[in-house]
């Protein structure tokens, strides 16, 4: 038998179906959210404070589970998979460092995920020393985590997330309190995941982010998907992102604003507008 | 989880009214009262007084239902167990191997379950009504030194944050594959050292910072410190007071005077 060709080498990793949440106060954080993750997809979960985004991320590794609806990971239905069991195929680095770190060396700390998972002691320690290289740790693979500066704690963290190879990684808000160096050095890395095939999931607030690093948006309000699109597709339409409470990047909000001269509106980067407002008018 | 940790919910009723410094004097003397009585049917009258207070109080009905909750089961704890460790007095009723269930040390158990039940009750209503601050507040009026008192409060402050950030952790360890119930008590307990460190850095983290804030503000300055709002006895309160001491004193005076068996 031939095997189905799959488009674009891409498959489903985590899909969400109709899934509604709420909590024990009472708070509808989800309304129906269905959502597809294809291996490979780089994609920004946005909204303003309280919009459903963090309690989504919680439902793609189990952290929560959906009052109503289904979450399928790797093909199966989660309902019977406990968090760890998850853990294996969607990592979640936290926002907060400090609510993870906790051994006395940057090795046992990025080795404590892989050794719950039950892998035998010399891939525990290869996974741990390929996570440690990627994050540029070396140099401090001794030293107590806890005692690093927050740019290395928060490496640190997401190298304990590496370390597991799941599919899908769940980024909630990473750069923050990082510098414009290491905020970008953490944004290259999250790239070349992406690039090895891993599915990404960035929840952030940051619309320059999303615009230089995103193929794919899901716009949240109120607990709805209110968009769900490509880049460029979600900044065309600013009216939707400010019902949102979102800002598109000054670069994107200033094509708008140079559309009468025939500027394009989705211009996503300064390089973008650059060149759109330098090409000439040879058409 | 806050819900039930800060009991207060704001409602307009006359108990949220009164001076906090009355209130807690109201509330320890009708404990005092509560220990005093030592006959069912006065503390079965007390007790129904003190549920008055709480309709009164305007409570909202889920909390009010939480507490009454705790303290029925409390109660009725109480009533069950007594008879088992206490076999003096006659009539036996009947015996279960080598227990006596006699027929006094059952209403001994009862009377001690509507005693506790009433004790419990007021000191819920004291925190239905009173806003954590408000109480601090009263204390330090009452003499608490002002540092104490805001120690106190930090303390009442923090309890929920802590809760949360410990929550938060627990998430976090769970998303690295830890399971945190699993296994014998070792191991479990061993779990927990990934939970417990985190807690107790964020805790000092969060006291360095506080600490901070606090000096930013000029705290320490001065040994004591004016008030926004001054507490001040109003006529009601005076009244409120004068009914919470009669309460303990008409009872005191008819039994321990006048030899009434209360």
């Amino acid at each position: 038998m031939i095997p189905l060709p799959e488009h674009d080498g891409n498959h489903q990793v985590l899909f969400l179906r109709n899934v509604k949440f709420t909590y024990e106060s009472g708070v509808d954080a989800l309304k129906g959210v269905t959502l597809e993750v294809d291996s490979g997809e780089y994609i920004a979960v946005v909204g303003g404070n309280g919009s459903g985004k963090t309690t989504l991320a919680k439902h793609m590794n189990g952290l929560l589970r959906p009052s109503v609806g289904q979450v399928v990971v790797s093909g199966g239905d989660s309902s019977t998979m406990t968090p760890a069991q998850m853990a294996r195929v969607v990592g979640y680095a936290f926002q907060n460092p400090d609510h993870q770190l906790f051994c006395g060396t940057v090795q046992e700390e990025v080795s404590f995920g892989p050794g719950n998972m039950g892998l035998p002691a010399d891939e525990v320690k290869r996974r741990a020393d390929g996570a440690i290289e990627v994050m540029g740790l070396s140099e401090v693979r001794g030293k107590p985590p806890l005692s690093l500066p927050l740019g290395l704690r928060r490496r640190v963290s997401i190298a304990s997330v590496i370390a597991m190879d799941p599919k899908v990684f769940v980024f909630d808000e990473p750069t923050t309190g990082l510098d414009a160096n290491e905020a970008d050095e953490l944004m290259a890395i999250i790239r070349k995941l992406n690039g090895e095939g891993k599915a990404v999931v960035l929840i952030t607030h940051e619309m320059k982010l999303v615009a230089e690093h995103a193929n794919r948006v899901v716009v949240m309000a109120e607990g709805r998907i209110v968009l769900d699109s490509d880049t460029r597709g979600a900044f065309s339409d600013i009216e939707l992102l400010r019902r949102s409470k979102l800002l598109p990047p000054p670069v994107t909000q200033l094509a708008h604003k140079l559309s009468q001269m025939g500027v394009s509106r989705d211009i996503l980067t300064p390089q973008e507008l650059v060149f759109e407002l330098t090409r000439g008018d040879d058409d | 989880m806050t819900g039930l940790l800060d009991l207060y919910s704001e409602k307009g009723s006359f108990l949220h009214r009164l001076d906090p410094r009355v209130k807690l004097l109201a509330v320890l003397l009708l404990s005092v009262l509560a220990f005093m009585l030592s006959e069912l049917l006065p503390l079965v009258l007390l007790l129904a007084f003190i549920l008055l207070l709480l309709a009164l109080s305007k409570s909202s009905f889920g909390k009010a239902f939480f507490a009454l909750k705790f303290v029925v089961r409390l109660m009725v704890l109480i009533t069950l167990l007594w008879p088992l460790f206490d076999r003096s007095g006659t009539p036996v009723l009947f015996s279960i191997g080598p227990l006596d269930i006699t027929e006094p040390a059952i209403w001994r158990g009862v009377t001690s379950a509507v005693r506790i039940g009433c004790f419990a009750t007021v000191w819920y209503i004291l925190m239905f009504t009173t806003q954590q601050r408000d109480l601090v507040r009263a204390l330090v009026k009452l003499g608490l030194r002002f540092d104490y008192g805001l120690a106190l409060s930090i303390s009442f402050r923090f309890i929920p944050t802590f809760g949360l950030t410990i929550e938060s952790i627990k998430d976090a360890q769970r998303a690295r594959a830890l399971e945190l119930d699993k296994g014998s008590f070792i191991r479990r307990s061993k779990n927990y050292v990934s939970v417990l460190v985190p807690a107790v850095v964020s805790a000092l983290r969060t006291a360095d910072t506080l600490a901070l804030t606090l000096q930013s503000r000029a705290y320490g300055a001065f040994r004591d410190r004016t008030y926004l709002r001054e507490i001040r006895m109003r006529p009601s309160d005076y009244v409120a007071l004068a009914v919470a001491v009669l309460a303990l004193l008409l009872p005191a005076l008819a039994k321990y005077v006048y030899g009434v068996p209360l």
